[in-house]
């Protein structure tokens, strides 16, 4: 592999793109594709096998003249946002670490937002759109509400709803959902934008205890990164 | 009408019109609390002329009662003295903790948030931009 191309990789990594490293099997020849950008300079063939490898999230080898290629998914790390310092949030903040997944809980409310709560998982005392706006959202982040405050709440879902999130969850019964969607109508979101919202939370296991509840929006949230077409909507 | 429903209509149009939303360009003092019940969170910023408060400026990022109670600080508080608002503070308890009415003049539409006089635990959201408007007085005296 050429040196740029190595060092062009690395920086692709670092600003958490994703990338798929392309290599010519016969020549070891290797270059870049950028799975989800414009596709300049890419054939069409090679661009939708690197997006659905990158989807997939899976590295594979295509065929092509001679031996073919070997296409090798580098992906952002899967990052789930946590809305609410709550006793839901402790658990699943330990679980999302324990499925490999970066993790970060944000709570402006200090009282809830503390170490002792929370141990070694991250943690900051800001307002959740301010959050978003620093560390940004992409199609590899999910955002999960549970402060059951719409001060707090409706934020975060709006900056969820206006980036491509592969997971948006809101803590709630179905009334609050019902009065949730409306405030958040009357902000300009479309019913398809809002169809996105998975509320109430999590798969219906039966879910009764917190780490119980955690299991069932753990699983739901995996279930939209993995299997995107078959996870019904919210709503739906 | 109830006069209830009069003071939360009051409530809300304080909220809306947002007097003093914004910065100062150059403060003498400003300062940012919270309330880490609530997540509430005003920035306060000064400037003095002598003792006189010459322009006042805040963000609010909060419920409706902290943004509606630091609409009324920015409107009745220019021109006045930090003691003046520290006075205003102590009515605003009191119109809180026991009912009664604010003095006439500059701080009477501090009457607006009687109706959250029976609810304690939201005192604080109405408390919080007089306390960041009296700690931005302070630094701004240095």
């Amino acid at each position: 592999m050429r040196r740029e191309v190595l060092e062009q990789l690395r920086r692709d990594v670092e600003a958490k793109r994703a990338v798929v490293l392309v290599t010519d099997l016969d020549t070891a020849e290797a270059r870049l594709v950028y799975p989800f950008g414009d596709g300049a300079g890419v054939p069409p063939a090679l661009l939708a096998a690197a997006r659905e490898a990158a989807e997939r999230d899976q590295s594979r080898k295509v065929e092509g003249a001679g031996a073919g290629l070997f296409l090798r998914v580098f992906n952002p790390p899967v990052r789930v946002l946590i809305v609410g310092a709550v006793h839901i949030a402790q658990s699943l903040a330990r679980m999302v670490q324990l499925a490999g997944y970066d993790v970060l809980v944000v709570d402006p409310r200090r009282s809830f937002a503390t170490g002792e709560r929370f141990g070694d998982v991250p943690l900051t005392a800001e307002w959740p759109d301010e959050v978003v706006a620093r560390v940004g959202l992409d199609r590899r982040s999910a955002v999960v509400t549970m402060t059951h405050d719409p001060k707090i709440d409706d934020p975060a879902l709006a900056a969820a709803l206006r980036s491509e999130a592969f997971y948006v969850g809101a803590l709630g019964s179905k009334k609050t959902q019902e009065a949730r969607r409306e405030r958040l109508r009357k902000a300009g979101f479309s019913d398809a934008d809002l169809s996105r919202i998975h509320g109430p939370v999590g798969l219906p296991i039966g879910s009764v205890s917190t780490g119980e509840i955690a299991v069932s929006i753990l699983s739901q949230l995996v279930e939209c990164l993995r299997r995107p077409r078959a996870s019904p909507r919210a709503g739906a | 009408m109830t006069a209830d429903a009069l003071y939360q209509e009051a409530i809300v149009r304080l909220a809306r019109e947002a007097r003093g939303a914004g910065r100062l360009e150059a403060p003498d003092g400003s300062a940012t609390l919270d309330n880490p019940l609530c997540g509430d969170r005003v920035t306060v910023e000064v400037r003095l002329r002598g003792s006189r408060i010459e322009a006042l400026a805040h963000q609010v990022r909060g419920c409706i009662l902290c943004e509606a109670a630091a609409s009324l600080l920015c409107r009745a508080a220019m021109g006045g003295t930090g003691g003046d608002a520290r006075e205003a503070r102590r009515s605003l308890t009191e119109l809180l903790c026991s009912g009664a009415r604010p003095p006439a003049g500059a701080w009477e539409d501090l009457a607006a948030f009687a109706p959250v006089g029976s609810v304690p635990s939201r005192h604080g959201c109405v408390l919080l931009p007089f306390d960041a408007l009296g700690e931005a007085v302070a630094r701004a005296k240095g």
